[in-house]
């Protein structure tokens, strides 16, 4: 065996390579494998990290600090993934942001408006960035690339003449004090099982339904499944939260997660998303008003750019029109593909982009820790994308080929 | 003359269907052979055998060219021998310039650069050969469809071919340019070059051929030299009913119900020329309880009706339009699935999502009915998709499979099942069949038949005059984008129809 495994030819080895994609395809094929070979990478960084820095990186301080930082990333990854599902991309995440934190700054700082009123405000800015572009791509028919490249452009140009490219800060305290506070551990802790107790509920009551329905003979296995990741999650978070509490932030990223994983799994609106992505003319040819559904879709994207802006404005306590959001729509876009999301469109799950997101930000974190120069991390970041991508182009190949 | 190309025993199997069976086919030298048969009859799977489409191995028999023994790999191979196809659907490159297009992958190189000089000379001079009249630098996409498909053709014939291969060469065509592609078919035949032309036009064939063979199933029917042969024995041998003098007849009782879509004038334009009509003036009533035919050869206008009454035609459309005894405006596939109307396309590709899930393209049309309380009901979108995978048998390990990786009859009644789902009343179908093999064919005959019999009405558009005698209860020939002739399925035969849909006398 060693003799032949020394000198097998060239077309062995292909064989033995053609196996090896074969089974990994097929593995593949089996539902969401991939978020789980992300969840298995994410714990052998983790576990890494751990070890390098010595026991800093897992602590409970630390995974507090790492959950802030990945939350904006992941609120815009959000927004990417409800974009790229339908084939459409934005590019425009980082400057529209730092325009809604500029209105948000204006009007609390130089105009006075109170926080709740400036917030709305800001909301509704958003929004209507999200409408405007959404127009241009759905009624002109303009590649949403390209609009929001331009969108990219001018909104960061706005953002500059509003305020004469000076940074206006700082925030009414009540602001920075919601982007900086924490939700006192008692409560965090109380909460997170609150809602694992209405999960729980929910599924039981969804898992009797389908058998009611003759959908599934036992409910048992159809509730580890659901249960399991959930549970692993909470029990993290529980560890967290027990000395710090959770911050506020995180809290804001976890309901926008479940309003947005309920509209994109739960409603008619999500499936719609899916079906367009999937091929666009069967959704038009099965009665779908594509360019509607598009357009809402990009009302909603504006509504995210609305609550990511106050976030990372919020949380600096200042609007910065040059250098706030500068790169963020990259960071989105890498998180939601890392985490599954299909650049051809028709497949992407929102807690597949949070992994990917809470990915890259594990190697910043860890390597930050480590005193790694920045350089060092934009190249590991870059890696990271491209290996992601090329699995991505690896198993749709599988598909396609039959 | 001498035997050029020569088959003996070719046989060609695809899962479940012999597409070629034990052909053995004789072209020589300065002789034009027409190809004729009806869809399915196996003139493709001949055809991408000859062009080098088929790999070696895929097929028995044996194949030889000038007398020696020739199995082509690919498309180049075939023409370094001097087989040249020209296919059914021209594929160019719109964004690029004629001669561009002419000499795609071929250009012409001086020291390593492309010789944009030579390349417009001689794309010039081979469309002054063909009296052409479109500069060799304008935009291929600006000019219509019947001047791209003459420039393709000229440029296959401008190639040193031994064997030029038509593929309905004419479907596009005027009379005109069908008339003058002719006079160039004439002349290469003097010079020796062998053509094998395939039409569904009869008028065409008797004109251009030198013989004439006739395929069914797979088989050769008749090899005739065109002087000793008359269309009716032609179509006779097209449609088998010499041999067996009835099929099995229209079982379909027709218990008709009350006019369920009914169409007055309907106009529809072509897309690219919006003066010119696809459609010119259509008046069709179709009951609930029957099983409608509509016939026609390529361009006669079935597959823009069916479109245009579904509101997916992309260019213009005028007339009035009833549904159940109403006046409706449908002007987009929602506003046609609102009334009840339903579409089943022959592409599977434009209405399938082939990636997703069979339960994701079942429910497809019928989201707004398992909305409960905002949200959508997972449990019962499933329980429908199930409940129409077993009602129609479509056969999948589970309805979470990939659409994509179900066989072409299944994908059909992936189709049929999302207009079920969705309780459509009425049901058009264009070219449902195509593509699918015997077996599965049948079975969406059946399933049409039991649509009828539950009092959905039923449209079926199709190309192939046997399918729409088995299947229908009254069937409307189209020629020309009018309606010229309206039968009941009693005593109703395929020559009848191609006759009528060709436009000559039985």
């Amino acid at each position: 065996m060693t003799q032949t495994t020394a000198r097998e030819t060239p077309a062995e080895r292909r064989d033995v390579r053609r196996q090896a994609l074969d089974s990994m395809r097929r593995l593949r094929r089996q539902a969401d494998l991939r978020n789980y070979t992300l969840l298995g990478v994410l714990v052998v960084i983790w576990l890494a990290f751990q070890v390098l820095t010595d026991g800093i990186f897992l602590s409970q301080r630390n995974l507090g600090l790492l959950a802030l930082q990945t939350t904006i990333v992941s609120l815009a990854a959000i927004s990417a993934v409800m974009l790229i599902v339908t084939r459409n991309f934005d590019i425009s995440v980082g400057s529209a942001v730092a325009l809604v934190g500029v209105v948000l700054a204006v009007l609390t700082v130089r105009m006075g408006v109170s926080p709740p009123l400036a917030i709305l405000a800001a909301l509704l800015a958003g929004v209507a960035m999200g409408a405007w572009q959404g127009w241009w791509v759905t009624r002109l028919g303009i590649p949403s690339f390209i609009v929001t490249l331009a969108g990219m452009l001018y909104f960061r140009g706005l953002s500059l003449i509003v305020t004469d490219g000076e940074t206006v800060a700082p925030l009414p305290g009540s602001l920075t004090r919601f982007a900086t506070g924490y939700l006192p551990p008692f409560y965090s802790t109380s909460l997170i099982l609150v809602l694992l107790g209405l999960y729980a509920g929910l599924q039981v009551g969804l898992a009797r339904r389908a058998r009611r329905l003759g959908l599934v003979e036992r409910i048992r296995p159809v509730l580890v499944r659901a249960m399991l990741p959930v549970c692993v999650a909470a029990m993290a978070a529980f560890y967290v939260a027990a000395l710090l509490g959770i911050p506020y932030l995180v809290l804001l990223l976890a309901a926008v997660t479940i309003a947005a994983e309920l509209l994109m799994r739960r409603t008619r609106f999500g499936t719609q998303l899916y079906a367009i992505g999937g091929n666009p003319e069967a959704a038009r040819l099965a009665g779908i008003k594509v360019g509607s559904v598009v357009f809402r879709d990009f009302v909603l994207a504006g509504l995210a750019y609305g609550i990511t802006g106050i976030a990372l404005t919020a949380r600096v306590s200042g609007a910065v029109a040059g250098s706030a959001g500068v790169f963020l729509e990259l960071d989105a876009i890498a998180a939601a593909i890392i985490g599954g999301t299909s650049l051809s469109g028709g497949r992407g799950r929102i807690l597949g982009a949070l992994l990917g997101a809470l990915l890259m930000g594990s190697l910043n974190n860890g390597m930050s820790l480590l005193n790694v120069p920045t350089f060092y991390q934009e190249t590991s970041r870059g890696i990271v994308l491209l290996v992601a991508v090329a699995i991505d182009q690896l198993s749709r190949r599988g598909r396609v080929d039959r | 003359m001498t035997t050029l190309v020569r088959t003996r025993g070719l046989t060609k199997r695809f899962p479940g269907v012999l597409a070629v069976d034990d052909v053995d086919l004789a072209i020589s030298t300065g002789e034009i052979v027409a190809l004729i048969g009806q869809n399915g009859a196996g003139k493709s799977t001949l055809i991408q055998v000859l062009a080098g489409l088929a790999a070696p191995g895929t097929y028995e028999g044996e194949l030889t060219l000038a007398d020696a023994p020739f199995a082509p790999g690919s498309v180049s191979e075939a023409e370094a021998a001097g087989i040249v196809v020209i296919p059914q659907e021209v594929n160019v490159v719109g964004d690029l310039t004629v001669g561009q297009n002419m000499f795609l992958g071929a250009e012409p190189t001086r020291r390593g650069l492309v010789d944009w000089a030579q390349l417009y000379a001689r794309a010039r001079d081979v469309l002054r050969e063909f009296s052409i009249d479109v500069a060799p630098q304008a935009r291929m996409g600006s000019l219509d469809l019947a001047t791209q498909q003459l420039i393709v053709i000229a440029r296959a014939l401008s190639k040193q071919a031994r064997l030029l291969i038509l593929d309905e060469p004419t479907a596009a065509l005027t009379e005109n340019e069908v008339e003058r592609l002719f006079g160039h078919l004439r002349t290469l035949r003097a010079r020796g070059v062998a053509c094998l032309f395939v039409s569904h036009r009869l008028a065409e064939v008797f004109t251009i051929a030198d013989r004439i063979v006739v395929l069914r199933d797979g088989r050769i029917q008749g090899d005739h030299r065109t002087a000793e042969t008359s269309r009716a024995e032609v179509v006779a041998q097209m449609t088998g009913e010499a041999a067996a003098a009835a099929p099995a007849g229209p079982p379909v009782a027709p218990t008709v119900g009350i006019v369920a879509l009914e169409t007055e004038n309907l106009r529809v334009y072509a897309v690219d020329e919006p003066a010119r009509q696809v459609v010119a003036g259509v008046s069709l009533s179709l009951h609930a309880g029957e099983i409608l035919g509509l016939f026609g050869l390529l361009g006669a206008g079935c597959g823009p009706t069916a479109l245009a009454l579904f509101g997916a035609w992309p260019g213009q459309v005028t007339g009035r339009v009833q549904v159940s005894g109403r006046q409706v405006a449908i002007r987009d596939p929602s506003d046609a699935i609102r009334h009840g109307v339903g579409l089943v396309s022959q592409d599977r590709r434009d209405t399938l999502m082939l990636e997703h899930s069979v339960t994701d393209n079942v429910t497809l049309a019928s989201l707004a009915s398992l909305v409960r309380r905002g949200f959508l009901d997972l449990a019962g979108r499933e329980l429908l998709a199930r409940r129409y995978v077993a009602r129609l048998d479509i056969r999948t390990p589970t309805t979470a499979a990939a659409v994509g990786t179900l066989s072409g009859g299944n994908q059909q009644k992936v189709q049929v099942a999302r207009w079920l789902a969705a309780e459509v009343r009425v049901l058009l179908l264009i070219d449902p069949t195509r593509g699918v093999d015997v077996g599965a064919r049948a079975e969406i005959h059946a399933l049409l038949r039991q649509m009828a019999a539950d009092g959905h009405a039923v449209l079926l558009v199709s190309s192939d005059a046997e399918e729409l005698v088995a299947a229908c209860s009254r069937v409307v020939v189209m020629r020309a984008g009018r309606i010229v002739d309206d039968q009941p399925a009693e005593g109703l035969t395929e020559g009848r129809l191609l006759h009528a849909a060709a436009g000559v006398a039985a």
